[in-house]
């Protein structure tokens, strides 16, 4: 099977889920790397295994990416199209699939080939409920969930193939401006330790000695939804069905009670530690280490432990 | 302005679903269902934007008899129309079999309203299926410009811009129109709405067609469940409780040192 | 719940409760410990129509039924009962004015409420609580205009008022038959609001002084008749019960929803406490007093729909009401344990609001009073 990959570019790096999609591939067939726009970044996408083709195109409007793609599928008799389960990723799978005339599976969190037919694994629900699903169309045009799979080690370079799509004016929707707001570096999906904070924080004063934790164990910061509404700290935080999916060696939930829409964005997390004061709250359930105690007494303890453990 | 928005009835997302062990499917029988949350944001996006500059909001779903409710409800707070679509060949089906469907409504709904669309909104995604693909399929159905996630929509001479939501900022799309467009949570929560367009809302009769009426034919459909399980459980560890804070501390340091996580 | 309401009424009442959950609910808490008129709540009420339920249609009011109001009401009350208390006191204010009011006095006050505003009624005097008809604010008419003088006290929503229904004798050897009443709005002057009163519960309401010195109010503000100022206050109290107990019945049934929820996540001797004999019964009894209470208010609302008598079901209704929320919040507490005694946690709120519903709009002992005179002269 022709799996191709669209290598998503975001600030001249190669976006880690696209990487981790490379792997997803693999997993039904031979994978072929997709770099629309940015052919500097070719080479670099080459290292991890996959042929690349490199698409002369403009990589940041989306119509153009589309367009792209839909040009590259239909020149190589792709068999799959999987994407990076971004906002990006998941704007441009089903615009492609409909261009395909197939179908497209979002959020796949597991994949294998049972007499040559891919089956994709999903969660729904808000991670209640996994689906089983196949699709019977021609092409298989998924999204992978981030953290699903490894990247591949990165290795000898593959080819790379230039190809012109010789789009002609596809632009539909023009983008007139561009603003980054949240300036902070948030790696959530790369993080080996994470301390997340909940609503049991109190307020934004509270959520400070998340922060404090999380910057004596060298960690990333991660917020359940009430947070972001709060306004305690920015999106780029969300943890959850509707933010990052996070699987960090160590989970630090402090003050989160464990809805279902926020603990699936880290069930697969290697260790997780749980703060609440609650001692019937759902995330104990999930949690390695359950800490039962106002997280707002317990987390200057544990910071003042942890630096004299340095 | 005209603006046409697209909601789906789902059950009601603050309840956990879990499956039903004698069916194995969604026991989502007995939770309220309720409009999408991000179609709701939608409406409240259109109903601002009409009162700013003009025009109105007509909504529409397909779903079960029952989603008249639901529309009722919606005409309470801020759209000025509603119809349903309601055959039970819609029951069934993918993405792209709504896809394909509602593009054909868009029409039905046309003709109804004596009016064509300017903008065509959807929730950026359901809370039940959380697929997120309906509007990007509709958009390519239909042939128009799209953005998605945006959560601001201003007039910019004949076209529009809509200012999408990205994980760390914003872009802003110009676009001719009509345009479909799927809406986040914009920084504002849909309006209460009073109680006396809710009583008139409530007795309002929403008009209602089969596939039939709409002039909807066969759909294509790809994507086939198999079946459903339940997330793997993950196994509740230790709890620690001391009577002072400080010894559970001390404590849950000692099992992380001997788990080796710190 | 024991009021029968229709599918739609459902509908509206689940958007109320939304508005409650996600606006009143964790708010108030914050405004309880200052003391503080929670205005952007109230304004978002307003927004709602929540403040105008008591306008009849034909003034352009919404034409809920009574019992619709009482369950809207109820939800409100189960969410913070000083906010039940304020929305609840346009209604106060406004029910003289549709019982003696003339059509341009009703459409007036209607329009205020409609608009946003609020009403106020005055008839407790620092010497004159229970004992109404005893009231020493004059009312002396000078030509086209009487000029009030007094001081009335624990007034709700005086110091937001727009209008105020003050009672004042007119004549004071005729007793309670020299009592009349007058509107009189905002801006008059010689009319003054005292401080807010710094209350033990409902502290989201605001409670204050009206003072009157030398007010001259036209005669045409008078409410019916001179002299039937005190017939026409007695009839508003006896609405006024009815509404009173309807808040009562929010409380008491808050007091059983925390206590249940709770009981099933405290753990003690191995098993959630529900499990122990003694809080079952401790549930038990709050919940059948909590629709006991509705009972009885759903019972007057009927008769007094009706055009029927319902001034004993009223004080009855009043009165156990009163009783049960004071009960049902003591047992809270109780179930909770030591935590129910803790400002974190949410019932000792509930104790505080649920007094004075023994207290307010007659004590129980004059609602007792009332009931058993009437047993004596039925018998």
């Amino acid at each position: 099977m022709q799996a191709f990959v669209f290598i998503e570019v975001k600030e001249g790096a190669l976006v880690q889920g696209s990487l981790e999609a490379i792997t997803a591939a693999k997993t039904i067939g031979d994978a072929t790397a997709v770099v629309v726009g940015y052919p500097e970044l070719a080479a670099k996408a080459a290292e991890y295994g996959a042929p690349v083709i490199c698409v002369k195109a403009d990589g940041a409007n989306p119509d153009e990416i589309v367009a792209s793609l839909e040009a590259v599928a239909k020149a190589k008799n792709a068999d799959a199209f999987f994407f990076a389960g971004t906002q990006l990723g998941k704007d441009l799978a089903p615009r492609l699939a409909d261009r395909l005339a197939t179908g497209c599976v979002t959020d796949v969190t597991g994949l294998e080939v049972v007499d040559g037919a891919v089956l994709y694994t999903r969660p729904a629900f808000g991670g209640t409920v996994i689906e089983k699903l196949k699709n019977h169309g021609k092409v298989q045009v998924a999204t992978i969930r981030s953290g699903s799979f490894d990247k591949p080690a990165a290795g000898a370079a593959a080819a790379v193939e230039e190809f012109d799509p010789a789009l002609g004016d596809v632009v539909k929707a023009k983008i007139v401006e561009a603003a980054k707001e949240i300036t902070e570096a948030v790696n959530l999906e790369g993080a080996d330790i994470i301390v997340a904070g909940g609503r049991g924080m109190g307020d934004a004063e509270g959520f400070k000695l998340v922060e404090e934790l999380a910057a004596v164990l060298g960690a990333q910061v991660g917020a359940s939804r009430p947070v972001i509404e709060e306004g305690w700290i920015s999106r780029a935080h969300q943890i959850g069905q509707s933010g990052k999916i996070v699987a960090p060696k160590l989970y630090i939930a402090c003050g989160i009670s464990g809805a279902m829409q926020h603990i699936s964005g880290a069930m697969a997390s290697k260790y997780i530690v749980a703060i609440n004061k609650d001692e019937d709250a759902s995330i104990f359930g999930v949690a390695d280490l359950g800490i039962v105690g106002d997280a707002k007494q317990i987390l200057p303890l544990l910071i003042e432990e942890v630096k004299k453990r340095k | 302005m005209e603006i046409l928005v697209f909601v789906k009835q789902v059950p009601d997302d603050g309840v956990e679903v879990r499956l039903d062990p004698a069916t194995g499917k969604p026991a989502t029988g007995s939770i309220d269902k309720v409009a999408n949350a991000f179609d709701t944001y939608a409406l409240e996006l259109a109903a601002r934007y009409t009162e700013a500059n003009g025009g109105k909001v007509t909504v529409a779903a397909m779903g079960p008899a029952g989603t008249d409710s639901t529309l009722k409800n919606l005409i309470a707070v801020g759209a000025s129309k509603a119809y349903l679509f309601t055959d039970p060949s819609f029951e069934t089906g993918d993405e792209a079999s709504v896809a394909c469907r509602l593009a054909q409504l868009v029409k039905k709904c046309e003709a109804e309203n004596g009016a064509p669309f300017d903008l065509i909104l959807c929730g950026k995604e359901s809370t039940d299926e959380i697929s997120g693909q309906v509007g990007a399929r509709l958009a390519e159905e239909l042939d128009l410009p799209f953005v998605s996630s945006v959560i601001e929509v201003a007039p910019a001479g004949d076209k529009l811009v809509a200012k999408q939501e990205t994980e760390d900022g914003y872009i802003k799309f110009e676009t001719a129109m009509p345009a479909v467009y799927t809406i986040a949570k914009p920084g504002y929560d849909p309006r209460y709405p009073n109680i006396k367009a809710k009583l008139a809302a409530r007795k309002a009769v929403i008009p209602t067609f089969s596939a039939a009426d709409a002039g909807v034919g066969e759909a294509p459909c790809f994507v086939e469940c198999l079946g459903y399980t339940e997330p793997p459980k993950r196994q509740a560890g230790l709890k620690v409780q001391e009577k002072e804070v400080a010894d559970t501390v001390a404590k849950a340091m000692e099992i992380l040192i001997q788990d080796k996580v710190l | 719940m024991g009021y029968i309401i229709s599918d739609d009424t459902k509908e509206l009442l689940k958007d109320v409760k939304e508005f409650c959950d996600n606006e009143i609910k964790e708010q108030v808490k914050e405004y309880d410990i200052k003391g503080e008129w929670p205005k952007p709540i109230y304004d978002m009420a307003t927004e709602m129509q929540l403040t105008m339920m008591d306008v009849p249609e034909e003034y352009g009011g919404l034409g809920l039924s009574h019992i619709d109001q009482a369950a809207i009401v109820e939800e409100i009350a189960k969410a913070d009962a000083g906010v039940a208390v304020t929305i609840n006191g346009n209604g106060l204010a406004l029910k003289p004015v549709l019982i003696a009011g003339n059509d341009e006095q009703k459409k007036k006050c209607c329009d205020i409420i409609l608009n946003g505003g609020w009403g106020a009624f005055a008839l407790t005097e620092p010497d004159a609580g229970c004992d109404a008809g005893n009231g020493k604010t004059t009312a002396v008419k000078e030509g086209d205009y009487y000029i009030l003088n007094g001081r009335k006290c624990f007034i709700t929503n005086a110091q937001v008022a727009d209008f105020f229904v003050v009672t004042a004798m007119t004549n004071k050897q005729f007793g309670t038959k020299g009592m009349s009443a007058f509107l009189v709005y905002k801006g008059t002057p010689g009319l003054s609001v005292g401080n807010h009163e710094n209350k033990m519960g409902i502290r989201t309401s605001i409670t204050s002084d009206v003072i009157l010195e030398d007010v001259k109010v036209p005669v045409e503000n008078r409410l019916g008749e001179e002299g039937t100022g005190f017939y026409t206050a007695m009839k508003t109290l006896d609405l006024a019960r009815m509404w009173c107990a309807v808040i009562g019945v929010g409380l008491c049934q808050r007091c059983v929803d925390e206590a249940a929820v709770y009981a099933q996540q405290r753990v003690q001797f191995g098993k959630p406490i529900w499990k122990h004999q003694a809080v079952q019964f401790k549930l038990a009894d709050m919940e059948i007093r909590t629709e006991a209470s509705r009972a009885l208010v759903a019972a007057a609302i009927r008769l007094a729909d009706a055009g029927l008598a319902y001034t004993n079901e009223a004080s009855a209704a009043k009165c156990f009401t009163g009783d049960s929320a004071v009960q049902n919040a003591v047992d809270a507490i109780q179930i909770f344990g030591g935590y129910g005694y803790s400002r974190e946690y949410p019932v000792e709120k509930l104790l505080r609001d649920a007094k004075i519903f023994q207290i307010f709009e007659g004590t129980n002992e004059i609602q007792r009073m009332v009931i058993g005179r009437s047993v004596i002269s039925n018998h």
